[in-house]
């Protein structure tokens, strides 16, 4: 019976799936690579890609646009392709908005948005390779990173 | 009536004290961090009020206000990092050196690497081989100085210059990744057509 009304909700989802991945801005998931990978994630943490939430255990893959989300109790370390080290703290959120690796075509970029909570922060080669390539953006502020190791919080709503 | 009285300057005072209302207790906060490698980093903090530079590890900016330029950097206790970001912290990843980035530097106008990125050649061949890495990314650049069409000849000469040597020490071509920008990509931002030796470079970046 619970098979019967999955089967069912499946054809609309699909249909307005397929919907919007054809609508230009919105790319296609198999298309996105994975950017980073949880290395190390205690108490609560998850991460959210497109409305679904998956517990972070170690060696998940992550991508962009993925938010990576953490409770009262807990943490979550990620490394990027790039050599990045993140981490979250608890009651943490934060947006991978972009991240860009690519040393064959010369592009790096990497775009964070911390929603609210605590973080660590390591450079990778991206701040090595293209220093104004590296942002962290907080509801107040944006800020620029080059090459350097830093912990912020942001109080959120 | 004159009791309660009292009690509502009470509670107006601690409202004040705590900062209840429009404003916050705690401030968003930023802190630089030493590096392990010594080399200190800069963060620029930016808000539509203004911007502040923090380039000392141990200081801190506060910062919560969309409008406001952010308070200026200020030294933060240990301590205090520790208590509020010790959980994130404790899960920091290690550096895994997934990849090594070494840069070479060139004599102006030239393919000819300095004298010191001479000696590191040598260096950049025992680290891909010790690796055994199959991906290895070679990418030429140049200063400001010249049309983009030389500069464009110009790092691909500088780029072929190293994929060659190493080629010469004995490592397979189809692991090497060559490209070139020109004058597109300098490491150090500078004005058109000044001289700036360490964006005359190729950046050999090895897996």
């Amino acid at each position: 019976m619970n098979f019967n009304r999955i089967g069912k909700l499946f054809v609309p989802l699909a249909t307005i799936f397929i919907l919007l991945s054809m609508g230009g801005n919105v790319s296609p998931v198999c298309a996105s690579p994975t950017v980073a990978t949880v290395q190390k994630a205690s108490g609560t943490a998850a991460i959210v890609r497109q409305g679904q939430t998956m517990s972070a255990t170690v060696g998940l893959e992550i991508r962009e646009n993925d938010t990576l989300r953490t409770g009262p109790n807990g943490s979550i370390g990620v490394i990027f392709r790039d050599d990045t080290l993140l981490s979250l703290g608890p009651e943490s959120a934060l947006v991978i908005d972009k991240f860009v690796f690519a040393p064959g075509e010369g592009k790096f970029s990497i775009v964070l948005r911390m929603i609210r909570g605590t973080a660590a922060y390591l450079s990778g080669l991206i701040s090595k390779l293209a220093p104004d390539s590296a942002h962290f953006e907080t509801p107040t502020a944006s800020i620029g990173i080059r090459g350097t190791r830093f912990v912020v919080r942001v109080e959120g709503k | 009536m004159r009791q309660w009285r009292n009690v509502l300057f009470v509670l107006i005072f601690f409202c004040l004290l705590s900062g209840c209302g429009a404003h916050r207790a705690k401030r968003d906060l930023i802190v630089l961090l030493p590096d392990q490698n010594g080399k200190g980093g800069v963060i620029t903090v930016t808000t539509q009020g203004g911007s502040q530079i923090l380039d000392k590890p141990g200081y801190g900016i506060e910062f919560d206000d969309l409008n406001k330029p952010p308070v200026a950097p200020k030294p933060v206790e240990e301590k205090e990092v520790s208590d509020v970001f010790a959980a994130a912290l404790s899960v920091l990843p290690d550096q895994t050196g997934r990849f090594i980035l070494f840069i070479l530097y060139f004599e102006r106008n030239t393919a000819k690497l300095t004298h010191e990125s001479n000696d590191l050649l040598s260096q950049v061949q025992k680290t891909i081989k010790s690796r055994n890495s199959n991906e290895v990314y070679v990418a030429g650049h140049t200063d400001l100085v010249g049309t983009e069409a030389y500069n464009a000849g110009l790092s691909s000469k500088r780029a072929n210059t190293i994929r060659d040597l190493l080629v010469s020490s004995g490592i397979k071509p189809k692991t090497l990744f060559v490209s070139s920008y020109g004058k597109a990509r300098p490491l150090v931002p500078t004005k058109d057509q000044v001289p700036e030796p360490r964006n005359r470079r190729v950046e050999v970046i090895v897996r």
